[in-house]
């Protein structure tokens, strides 16, 4: 299904957050790893939309980190890697690489091209009319309709290249017609290999670096480990929300909130959440490492990991 | 009447305490802080008469063999009906029940048996942390013993927990965290002592 994925996977370091900008290491990471990330990657002529994001994908400094202790990824700082390869790179190198763009843009364009024309001869034959060789340029019902139900074309291409809107099309028709068909298409590639060489993971001293998580991380990982997938918890004011399986397969278990051994926190934060959490059918978890570990039992409690993170979970009682 | 209650000595002039302040003044354990054990006495007064709660005790000390001293009382009870169902418990009700209606008995469906709880008493104004939770746990057992059954023979207890049947689904540790708020709120929350997965109610 997916093509193979080289491990390490590198993860893009921008600004202070991780993303992963391959969709196959997207789909690698989540289905053998047990993490999703977050999609965030919006199309520019879409800049309201806030569902069914693409690549990138954002990662949060736990998944990070555990993916990078599992040695399964490490992290790139993605602006330095840029400014340098762009620098370093020949002017032939430069060459290939737009011609390349170009190419592709090319053939992007040919084939919208025809299934544009597809469409048309196939409106026409609806209508009874058969596809005159310059109907193109007579057809005004055609094109009109044409742009009208083409509004894939005209979010997916290039604002450069898609077809204008049908006032337009009335007006200047030919003229941008034949420019359409000549032009390419401009690329946005999502990654930025194969025009510079993939990088290589970091050999013999790695992982020198394990990137920084918060306070939390020990009950992100038990968690994890026990085999819950964890998305962020705003959505219902935790730090977390733990899924038994894919998100997209389950709804959540817990809302879970990470805290330090001794820290203490008033028992209202504990009512709230687990009225909250008994309201959406959820418990409110609350958990952190065991500093001291000196509980007598503590081979048969169940609340204690490996990394000696014991866990509570909440639920209203019903009185 | 009233002229004559005014007339009367200086000390008949401040009320008779409540049955309630009469509860609370007697039998103070000596072992912790007072308003520990006057919060104990709140919330075991509570679960008697809101919540029709019997053969309610107040420990002071851990009922694990060794008999620490607990953080603080810690209260024990029978509730009226059931307090908490786990959902593979609750899937195997429904399954008896769908497999009853099938047969046609006309027999009544029986809830499940209620068991003793845990109840742990505490003011909303209380700062708690991981550590005292796990304080209370690591003294206390899965289910509380019958304060009945302690007069009988030790082997007996060892045997059978508390007059119902042992639930094979009650493997961890819980607590009723009995909130008190000072207008006399009382909220109960159940705390596991590890991941459950939650109800589907």
């Amino acid at each position: 299904m997916a093509t193979a994925v080289t491990l390490p996977v590198p993860i893009s370091q921008v600004a202070g957050r991780y993303f992963l900008y391959n969709a196959d290491v997207v789909t690698f990471i989540r289905r053998e790893h047990h993490i999703t990330g977050v999609l965030i990657g919006n199309l520019p002529q879409a800049p309201q939309q806030n569902i069914f994001s693409g690549i990138p994908s954002e990662l949060m400094p736990e998944e990070v980190r555990l993916l990078v202790e599992k040695k399964v990824a490490y992290v790139i700082e993605d602006a330095a890697r840029h400014r340098n390869a762009f620098r370093n790179m020949s002017g032939s190198e430069r060459m290939a690489v737009l011609a390349a763009f170009d190419k592709q843009g090319r053939e992007a364009a040919r084939k919208a091209q025809n299934k544009a024309s597809k469409r048309q001869e196939e409106a026409l034959k609806r209508k009874g009319m058969t596809a005159a060789p310059k109907v193109r340029n007579d057809s005004r019902a055609s094109a009109s309709s044409e742009a009208g139900v083409d509004e894939d074309e005209i979010l997916f291409a290039s604002p450069a290249n898609s077809f204008p809107t049908p006032t337009l099309a009335s007006t200047a028709s030919q003229a941008s017609v034949s420019v359409n068909e000549s032009k390419p298409f401009g690329i946005t590639p999502a990654m930025s290999y194969p025009a510079l060489s993939p990088p290589t993971p970091p050999s013999e001293s790695w992982p020198t670096s394990i990137p920084e998580a918060p306070p939390s991380y020990p009950l992100f990982k038990y968690l994890h480990d026990k085999g819950y997938f964890l998305s962020p918890g705003l959505r219902f004011g935790a730090q977390y929300m733990a899924y038994p399986g894919d998100p997209l397969r389950f709804h959540s278990h817990f809302l879970a909130v990470g805290k330090e051994w001794e820290e203490e926190w008033e028992l209202g934060e504990l009512v709230g959440g687990g009225r909250l959490g008994t309201g959406v059918k959820k418990g409110f978890l609350v958990g952190g490492t065991a500093t001291d570990s000196v509980s007598k039992d503590s081979n048969t409690n169940e609340g204690l990991g490996d990394q000696g993170v014991r866990a509570f979970c909440v639920e209203w009682s019903g009185m | 009447m009233a002229l004559s209650r005014a007339s009367g000595p200086a000390a008949r002039l401040s009320p008779p305490p409540s049955a309630l302040s009469e509860t609370m003044k007697t039998a103070e354990d000596n072992c912790h802080e007072p308003y520990l054990h006057h919060l104990a006495q709140r919330v075991a007064h509570n679960l008697q008469y809101q919540h029709q709660w019997t053969a309610i005790s107040i420990h002071t000390n851990s009922p694990l063999a060794d008999s620490h001293l607990l953080p603080r009382p810690i209260i024990s009870g029978l509730p009226p009906q059931r307090i908490y169902v786990h959902p593979d418990e609750q899937i195997e009700l429904l399954k008896d029940e769908s497999k009853r209606k099938a047969e046609s008995t006309a027999s009544k469906p029986e809830g499940p048996v209620p068991e003793r709880e845990w109840v742990l008493p505490a003011h909303l104004k209380e700062k708690w942390s991981l550590k005292s939770f796990a304080a209370i746990f690591d003294e206390i057992g899965t289910v509380p013993r019958d304060p009945d059954d302690q007069k009988q023979d030790r082997d007996d207890i060892s045997q059978s927990v508390g007059t119902s049947t042992i639930n094979k689904w009650r493997t961890i540790k819980r607590v009723m965290l009995a909130t008190v708020d000072d207008d006399g709120t009382i909220v109960y929350y159940i705390v596991h002592d590890g991941i459950v997965k939650p109800r589907q109610n």
